[in-house]
């Protein structure tokens, strides 16, 4: 009887355990197919100027009282990075940004973008060392692209047009934007759903 | 056994403090590394949760994952387990205050700097996440009725502390994607 006991006993354990781990890859699951269906790459979100449009034109006082124009024609494209002291994930991103930059060097201006208390944002930019970005404080300009989470990319091409935007959570995505502007897509979703690469699957 | 202590504190059977203690301090171990792992994220979670004078808020972000690391440690050994299982259940009641009160000010969308690189918003399923380990920390406190232990407590030990374990991952899973599928149902 004890015998018996002991056997169902471990039987149990052992069936619980493997629920367990069954419920577990059922989650990991699930999140590879949130995965699939929103940020892979820069998530583009549906909404505000559309990639390929005239970008909205702004003429904005940077925090250092220089003027900085955003959308306008230029010598070199623009990426205008919207961010916020309080967003963590925008912190781990500038590193990223500053190698980008110097990457890029004069092919490139990033124009850093926030709104709310200008004091805030200036402590934050001494911290970060974010002297020698141009950065502007407006609310009016994340409205117009819709930005409705961060951190948030937009890279506008010297003619002013949008060439891609989105979410950004990675280095990866960030160079999706690049790599997106450099195939002709809007994003990576689009270049997934693209039939050159249906074509190549068979 | 005496009198005394039995109505000062319930008396529990030996396997079941040992397996909350092993889950538990796993479960500590693993969320204190994860937030060693990247000091610089979780210092700034620390800063979004708005509680502390900027000055403090480095010195905060460094002693939590290393009282975290303490408390994993302390509740191994059977001699120690009493310390770790009331550091635990102190800092689990603190970190609970702090998204209890931020919840309260309506920050849900902060990062709760759980540890890891998924984001995890405030939520109250986070509050009772946290209320459960605080029972398994009672468990692993409480004073252990004697007993003879056999090779079969070891193994059910074994298995519930992974259970446990397993538990807590499993939850903090689902309450990544929870947010995910917010996310997902206001983008459309």
């Amino acid at each position: 009887m004890n015998e018996a006991l002991i056997a169902s006993n471990m039987l149990l354990w052992l069936a619980v355990l493997a629920l367990l781990v069954a419920v577990f890859a059922l989650a990991r699951q699930i999140g590879i197919l949130y995965e699939r269906i929103a940020p892979m790459g820069a998530l583009m979100m549906d909404s505000g100027p559309k990639v390929g449009e005239a970008a909205p034109a702004f003429e904005l006082a940077g925090m250092d009282g220089a003027p900085v124009a955003i959308g306008a024609p230029a010598a070199a494209s623009t990426l205008l990075f919207f961010l916020s002291p309080t967003c963590p994930v925008c912190k781990k991103l500038l590193p990223i940004i500053k190698s980008v930059r110097k990457a890029e060097g004069d092919r490139l201006c990033v124009v850093l973008a926030s709104d709310g208390e200008a004091s805030d944002h200036r402590a934050f930019r001494q911290r970060a060392g974010l002297d020698d970005f141009p950065y502007v404080l407006s609310a009016e300009l994340g409205m117009r692209y819709q930005v409705s989470k961060l951190p948030y990319a937009v890279l506008i091409d010297p003619q002013g047009r949008i060439r891609a935007k989105g979410l950004i959570n990675s280095r990866e995505q960030f160079e999706s934007l690049f790599a997106a502007q450099e195939l002709g897509v809007a994003s990576v979703q689009d270049y997934l759903a693209a039939p050159q690469l249906s074509k190549e699957a068979a | 056994m005496n009198a005394a202590t039995l109505i000062a504190l319930p008396v529990i059977d030996p396997s079941i403090a040992h397996a909350a203690a092993a889950g538990l301090a796993a479960v500590m171990l693993t969320a204190a590394l994860d937030k060693l792992r990247e000091p610089e994220i979780f210092r700034d979670a620390v800063e979004n949760y708005a509680l502390l004078p900027a000055p403090l808020v480095p010195l905060a972000a460094r002693a939590l994952p290393l009282l975290e690391l303490a408390a994993g440690l302390l509740l191994l050994p059977s001699a120690t387990r009493a310390a770790g299982a009331l550091l635990t259940l102190a800092l689990l009641a603190l970190v609970t205050g702090a998204v209890a009160i931020n919840l309260r000010r309506g920050h849900d969308r902060i990062d709760c700097g759980c540890g890891g690189d998924q984001h995890m918003p405030l939520s109250p399923a986070l509050l009772a996440r946290n209320a459960v380990l605080m029972g398994v920390a009672v468990l692993a406190a409480l004073p252990t009725a004697p007993r003879d232990m056999v090779w079969l407590d070891g193994i059910a030990i074994a298995f519930a502390a992974l259970f446990l374990f397993g538990l807590f991952a499993l939850t903090n899973a689902l309450l990544r994607h929870h947010s995910r599928l917010i996310d997902l149902r206001n983008s459309r």
